[in-house]
């Protein structure tokens, strides 16, 4: 999963070829670092459907500032550049899976 | 910044579903680890489903002061202590997500997200998620100042106000994690005194920065598209508006039953019913933990009920 500066958020979901999520997280965070092997193993699982980015929010405390993030981890599912839907605490592997795939059902087709 | 887990608590071994297995635990908090610990030690051909929580609840806790030998720990060294010490041992994990389970044969099965196992006994040790009070605004405002873990999210309000509901150990310790970081904190719970450990429970009480809402039920979240601004109390005296940024949820929690329910009685809220600690309706199972009816929720009880659900097993599968 790369990481990517805050104020690249914008061009890196405007994509409407796939869903990008994007992963506030932080290195103190014990929920994040649960999460990070799950969204490593999707990155490749959903790699045609959907993109996977993270951002730090201590490296980047404007961009949690931007989007209202209050709590970590925090997963915001982009299309097109628009926020379509937020999960926010640890995720298990398949609950999140199935979450992503209903979503490009209803947004890629 | 990595986003690696330290390799070396991650094993996922090479497991093969079709084998079969003396024995399945499910579960990755402490309850799990020991059984783990003492399933390698005995020799227990085993496989831990731990559901890609490794650590579980405890891996949350800002600091337990009360488990033997450390005055203080950080949970998720506690827990990846376990955890390293369970891999040394021989414990062979897998991260999979148990999806539902049978009896078939005198054997159990247990589908997980990616496989399917049959053991000759299971360990249930799944733990238990925070339970939520289902006011309005609750929902619509996690991550966005609600919250049931203060120890991930208490650098959002550094300066800031925040309220804490709950009268237990885990509203008491995480209310005094968040006293370092906020500037206000209001505690809130319906009874007239906290059932949380003394000790804690008077740091909290008389902490200078502490306000408490005895008698008292939250019943709404309020906010703008910021997040939180405020909460909505019943008190004695009425309704109270009270501002707040953050509202830390600390009501209970649900047990993690959903794919043992045609294997095991339940009681009615949903916990595993425990014969002698840690045996189940069923002689094949075993439970251990948060997950179970056995009251204490604590790591301290719940290693030694994932010992004794160990031990269980290997005197069984011994006399077989």
């Amino acid at each position: 999963m790369r990481l990517i500066p805050g104020n690249t958020i914008a061009e890196e979901t405007k994509t409407t070829d796939k869903l990008t999520l994007v992963d506030f997280s932080a290195d103190w965070c014990a929920p994040c670092k649960m999460l990070h092997p799950v969204l490593d193993k999707l990155t490749t699982e959903l790699s045609a459907k959907v993109s996977f980015v993270t951002v730090d929010i201590d490296k980047d405390p404007a961009a949690a500032n931007q989007f209202g993030i209050r709590g970590v981890p925090t997963m915001i599912i982009f299309h097109g550049g628009k926020e379509i839907d937020r999960m926010v605490g640890f995720r298990d592997k398949a609950s999140l899976k199935r979450d992503l795939e209903a979503l490009t059902v209803g947004t890629l087709g | 910044m990595s986003f690696k887990v330290d390799t070396g608590l991650i094993n996922s071994g090479a497991i093969k579903s079709t084998d079969s297995y003396q024995l399945v635990i499910a579960g990755g908090g402490p309850a799990a680890l020991s059984a783990a610990i003492y399933a390698a030690r005995y020799g227990i051909k085993h496989v831990v489903l731990e559901s890609w929580k490794p650590g579980g609840q405890a891996a949350l806790t800002a600091e337990i002061e009360n488990y033997p030998g450390f005055s203080s720990i950080v949970g998720s060294d506690l827990t990846n202590a376990m955890k390293k010490q369970a891999l040394e041992a021989g414990a062979v994990f897998s991260m999979e997500t148990v999806e539902s389970t049978q009896e078939k044969d005198g054997k159990i099965l247990v589908r997980t997200d990616s496989a399917e196992y049959s053991a000759e006994y299971l360990i249930i040790a799944t733990g238990a998620a925070p339970a939520t009070l289902g006011v309005p605004g609750e929902e619509k405002y996690y991550g966005r100042g609600v919250s049931f873990c203060a120890t991930c999210d208490a650098p959002f309000f550094k300066n800031k106000k925040a309220i804490v509901v709950g009268g237990g150990d885990s509203a008491v310790k995480e209310a005094l994690h968040l006293t370092h970081v906020v500037s206000e904190l209001g505690l809130v719970h319906r009874r007239d005194k906290l059932r949380a450990e003394p000790y804690l429970a008077k740091k909290l009480v008389e902490h200078e920065k502490v306000t408490t809402y005895w008698n008292s039920h939250l019943t709404e979240v309020v906010g703008s598209d910021q997040g939180v601004t405020g909460v909505i109390l019943d008190t004695p005296e009425g309704k109270k508006h009270i501002d707040t940024d953050g509202v830390f949820l600390y009501v209970g929690t649900v047990p993690a039953t959903e794919p043992f329910t045609t294997l095991v009685d339940l009681d009615k809220k949903n916990a595993v019913v425990t014969r002698d600690i840690v045996g189940t309706s069923n002689p094949r199972v075993f439970a251990a933990g948060d997950v179970t009816n056995n009251g204490f929720r604590q790591v301290v009880t719940a290693v030694s009920e994932g010992a004794r659900a160990a031990a269980a097993v290997f005197d069984l599968l011994e006399n077989e």
